[in-house]
């Protein structure tokens, strides 16, 4: 009998995890990624990971973390598996640990702990301020190690295309092209972990990297795999909005004394420094008075986009306020905000000493995902599993600060020993699948990128996506307002008839970045009205998703997981129940004790 | 499989030999050499001593072909084997240390001629037994007189690059700090060598004896 | 008055074997314009300065935050991250070339997979009996941690070998960042262990000794990471290996 071969798509933390585990299980494992899998976007994170280990004596615990999480989450994460991660979190930092990952250190030798946003407790272990990095790059080691060993099988420089179903709907492998060679080729494998990350690319700018596009999700959609509370996606309030990207700039410039303004007048189009106290705006101050420019995140994020896109104050018209540190002096700013402002200075070439940053909430992660079971990661598709952050479990409505990396790993980790029993324990394994179902698959992948090819029209697929980003941005990220939602929805929708009319500007056959933008692209349209659709069903507020003509969270009604569906071609959302069963929802509010 | 694990390759090896070779004993031969010629900053009569001294020294030939030819011939040999290896690319990153590698391939170039003219000329023509008289009728010849200049500065300039590599290279300067200041102990070298390389020069030349007056007493 | 423009010098090849051109590009100045948004204004508009029709450049980025090692070009003739070089601190007209010490795959992007095989070379791991729960790891004192957390956020970028002289086609010298993570391995009490083996496969054809001390990659690291320290220290554990090893077993 031939052994079973499991295949990995995505190689940040929960795709290396994944794989990680199915080579020390001894079963073969190919390992898909578009980039060098050491550079997946998991070395983005910043902060750190948590997990409740009480090294600082503050009688923390993993309940306590389970609660946070919860809480945090607004109750939209199904609890029983929150639990089992929060419980499992101290082992995986002191696997991470023995991993040699660089984590800061007590004068013991001890890991350190740091206090994080939404917890009492020093919960949070990092290494310096790259602490995703760090641990991609552990995982990364630890994968290599297999690869020597010829465990694992790296096929960087591949996108995925679609999953091979056979006629009983069973996963019997992939498509993938070769992203140099622009072939599609056939995978077989027994089972497939997705971990493809988060959707950024479908908000135009975000805090995400390039292959954060969702494509991988959207296509696995239209094959039949769910995809869960779509409409939950974290925006940063304060980033720095590059035209290529948008770059964190952390909270504690506010913290330090920064203040945020616009011009009064939006014609004004003097330098930031020459307008004078009396004609600008600063609308945090204003509005709210106690706090000012340090009220929580998710205020401070709405009231920047409602300056912006109510209000159309938005500096030159652009999506961006002031966000002003140069008031304080510099030696002040050099102790206390050195790094920080470097990183601003870095990308933007402006001093923000001397003149005042641009800032602007910027989409940083999607709570929501891939639909997979409670228990061991699987879809609703046999064979087909979803772990890091292309899933929706573990964060529910909105995602606890730290909480990513450790879901990630752990989910991970679930979906590589979920998936080699599965492989074992299949009564007909992929071997004995007729090869006419790869061959159909490889056609029709085939036929895809000769339509693209050889089609004629006028639209750029880079502008279409400009204008998907602006129409997300504006419409799906912070606030919500349901005719603005269907507006976008038909906007999406045109864009979709657009993109039928698509002309590619390069149609070589080698390493054509145009060919796969474009398959991407039509992914990616299918995937933003998943989230929209979802955000306009959703009437309440919840977490990180608002509705000013629906400002309450409504458990009678809401308390419920969308699971959108593909069916005849279209989006059909349905809804499932939460499993609530260890921690009873509260009233979720951080101006006071909880 | 664990004897293999241990035994670094043969081309490490070598690598390492030319390092050190530079310092010793071709390094330490020329600072010997240095020396003892500086004794015609004294008087014709003590070079002339210090010559004899050395020209009579037992096994004359073996510790020459040992410890000076040999070892030159191997630094020079393997240097200009690592010379072809490298690509310069001093244009696009005219940096100090991109400077300084550079230099240490033409210098060592320069230092090979002149030294292989040289002993063909002081060595090998003289049968090894130079004269004060015979080196001063020697640098009559102003162009033999300027090669020599060169051939000195750029000897000189070779082994204080070369000692800044050397305690790098060895990790005996591993910091920052301690690599500045190996880097500043290497250009005193250079800059004595040189200086003391083109006095004795000029003693030659202009049968000039700054330090004569030890001699009389 | 004239829209200000920027102008860029663009070396064009289709694919490895093709031979490389020039394409000039003229776009629209924006404040605070870097590379990539350089790089997507072609792909959004592929036409020349003289109005040829052309294709989008191919390049590789990912993060454009200066994390992910991706987007590394010889920009103006030094070689750069291009998520980092902002056009206003540039010359024009702005050159843009591929890095020259890799395969090139397409225009400016290349395959660095030479030093991810480096990488497994040299056992850059810390080798773990497994991921099953074990306990804590081995305590790190907070000095070796101060000096391993720089080493460890080298990002594989290959700067350091594009502007080595000793890095070259004849020669199949590792570079500077992979002598560095040797260091970063051996310096953590688990990866001590197996230090020997690390240092052993340096000591091989195009190991540490094709080091030149020319101190170029130190310069050019974006992440200032002291990599002529870690080659020293390097060097100073291979000999002593080898001395040691020799004299004594």
């Amino acid at each position: 009998m031939t052994q079973p071969k499991i295949i990995v798509v995505g190689g940040g933390l929960a795709g290396l995890m994944a794989t990680i585990r199915v080579a020390e299980s001894g079963l073969p494992v190919d390992l898909f990624s578009i980039v060098p899998v050491k550079r997946s976007h998991s070395v983005c994170a910043q902060g750190g990971i948590n997990a409740a280990k009480n090294q600082k004596g503050e009688g923390d615990t993993t309940a306590k973390h389970l609660d946070d999480t919860i809480y945090g989450g607004d109750f939209l994460a199904n609890q029983p598996l929150v639990k089992r991660m929060c419980d499992e979190a101290p082992n995986i930092i002191d696997l991470l640990d023995r991993m040699g990952v660089m984590f800061n250190r007590t004068p013991e030798g001890l890991l350190d702990y740091r206090r994080f946003g939404g917890t009492l407790y020093h919960r949070t272990a990092f290494a310096g301020a790259t602490t995703g990095q760090q641990l991609l790059y552990a995982l990364d080691e630890q994968v290599r190690r297999h690869e020597s060993e010829g465990k694992v099988k790296k096929f960087e420089g591949f996108t995925f295309l679609s999953a091979v179903l056979d006629d009983a709907g069973v996963c019997r492998g992939i498509s993938a092209m070769d992203l140099r060679s622009m072939e599609v080729k056939i995978f077989p494998a027994d089972a497939v972990i997705f971990c493809t990350g988060g959707i950024g690319a479908i908000f135009g700018r975000s805090t995400n990297s390039v292959v954060c596009t969702g494509s991988a999700q959207a296509a696995l959609f239209q094959q039949g795999v769910d995809y869960a509370n779509g409409e939950f996606i974290q925006v940063h309030p304060t980033s720095i909005p590059g035209e290529d990207k948008l770059r964190l700039m952390s909270e504690s410039a506010r913290g330090e004394g920064g203040r945020v303004w616009v011009p009064r007048n939006p014609n004004d189009t003097r330098p930031a420094k020459s307008i004078p106290e009396s004609e600008r705006f600063y609308f945090l101050e204003e509005w709210y008075p106690k706090y000012g420019n340090l009220v929580p995140r998710d205020i401070a994020t709405r009231a920047i986009h409602r300056i912006v896109y109510q209000e159309k104050l938005g500096i030159n018209g652009q999506a961006a306020v002031y966000l002003d540190v140069s008031h304080i002096d510099s030696e002040t700013l050099d102790r206390k905000l050195e790094g920080i402002l470097e990183i601003y200075e870095k990308f933007c070439g402006v001093d923000p000493r001397k003149e005042p940053m641009k800032v602007f909430p910027g989409m940083h992660y999607t709570m929501g995902g891939i639909w997979i079971n409670a228990v061991d990661q699987a879809t609703n598709v046999p064979g087909i599993y979803a772990a890091g952050e292309c899933e929706y479990q573990y964060h529910g409505a909105n995602r606890l600060g730290a909480n990513s990396l450790v879901s990630c790993i752990f989910g991970g980790g679930i979906a590589g020993t979920a998936a080699v029993k599965y492989s074992n324990n299949l009564e007909k394994g992929t071997a004995s699948v007729p090869s006419t179902i790869f061959d159909s698959e490889k056609k029709r992948q085939d036929e895809k990128n000769q339509a693209l090819l050889s089609q004629d029209g006028a639209e750029n697929p880079m502008t279409i996506w400009k204008e998907m980003g602006e129409i997300m941005t504006e419409h799906v990220t912070v606030t919500r307002i349901n005719k603005n939602l269907e507006l976008a929805d038909s906007q999406l929708r045109a864009l979709q008839t657009r993109y039928r009319k698509i002309n590619l500007s390069d149609r070589t056959r080698w390493s054509n970045q145009t060919l796969n933008f474009a398959r991407e692209l039509e992914n990616m349209l299918l995937l933003a009205r998943v989230v929209t659709l979802g955000a306009l069903a959703r009437n309440e507020s919840r977490g990180a998703h608002y509705k000013p003509d629906f400002p309450e969270r409504d458990d009678a009604n809401w308390l419920k997981t969308t699971r959108a569906k593909f069916k005849n071609g279209d989006i059909q959302l349905t809804y499932e129940p939460v499993d609530i069963s260890l921690i009873p929802p509260r009233v979720r509010k951080y101006d006071a004790a909880k | 499989m664990s004897s293999t694990a241990t035994r670094p390759d043969t081309n490490y090896l070598l690598r390492k030999l030319h390092s050190l070779s530079g310092i010793v004993p071709v390094g330490a031969f020329l600072a010997e050499h240095f020396w003892s010629n500086s004794a015609a900053l004294v008087s014709a009569a003590k070079y002339d001593e210090v010559s004899r001294d050395l020209q009579t020294i037992p096994f004359r030939p073996l510790v020459e072909w040992a410890f000076i030819f040999l070892p030159m011939l191997y630094h020079a040999g393997y240097g200009i084997y690592i010379w072809i290896r490298g690509k310069s690319n001093i244009s696009s990153y005219p940096w100090v240390g991109n400077w300084l590698y550079t230099t240490q391939r033409y210098t060592g170039l320069i230092a090979f001629a002149y030294i292989a003219w040289h002993l063909y000329t002081q060595r090998w023509l003289t049968h090894g037994k130079s004269t004060y008289a015979e080196v001063e009728q020697f640098f009559t010849n102003p162009y033999f007189l300027l090669f020599t200049a060169i051939g000195v500065l750029a000897s000189s300039f070779h082994l204080g690059i070369g000692i800044w590599n050397f305690l790098c290279k060895w990790g005996l300067a591993a910091t920052v700090k301690a690599q500045r200041a190996a880097g500043q102990l290497g250009f005193v070298v250079a800059f004595t060598f040189s200086l003391v390389g083109v006095l004795i020069l000029i003693s030659f030349r202009l049968d000039w004896h700054p330090f004569s007056y030890y001699w009389q007493k | 008055m004239a829209e200000k423009k920027v102008i860029l010098k663009i070396k064009r090849q289709s694919s490895p074997g093709q031979p490389a051109h020039w394409e000039e590009f003229s776009l629209r100045w924006r404040p605070s314009m870097n590379i990539i948004i350089c790089l997507r204004d072609i792909a959004e508009n592929p036409v020349t300065r003289d109005g040829k029709k052309t294709t989008p450049v191919s390049y590789d980025s990912n993060c454009l935050e200066e994390v992910c090692g991706s987007c590394a070009m010889v920009i103006n003739g030094k070689v750069k991250m291009a998520c980092s070089a902002l056009v206003d601190q540039l010359t024009q007209p702005i050159t843009i070339e591929p890095m020259t010490k890799f395969p090139i795959v397409r225009d400016l992007a290349v395959n660095r997979q030479f030093m991810f095989d480096s990488l497994q070379r040299v056992k850059a791991w810390i080798p773990i009996d497994g991921t099953y729960s074990l306990g804590e790891g081995p305590r790190v004192a907070p000095e070796i941690q101060e000096k391993g957390y720089p080493l460890s956020r080298c990002m594989t970028c290959g700067l350091c070998l594009e502007v080595c002289p000793q890095v070259n086609s004849g020669n199949n010298f590792v570079g500077a960042a992979i002598i560095s993570q040797v260091r970063l391995f051996n310096m953590h009490p688990t990866g001590a262990m197996h230090a020997k083996e690390r240092i052993r496969a340096l000591q091989g054809e195009g190991g540490i000794e094709e080091c030149a001390n020319v101190q170029n990659c130190v310069q050019a690291c974006p992440k200032a990471i002291p990599l002529t320290e870690s080659i020293a220290e390097v060097n100073r554990e291979a000999w002593k290996q080898s001395l040691v090893g020799w004299l004594l077993g």
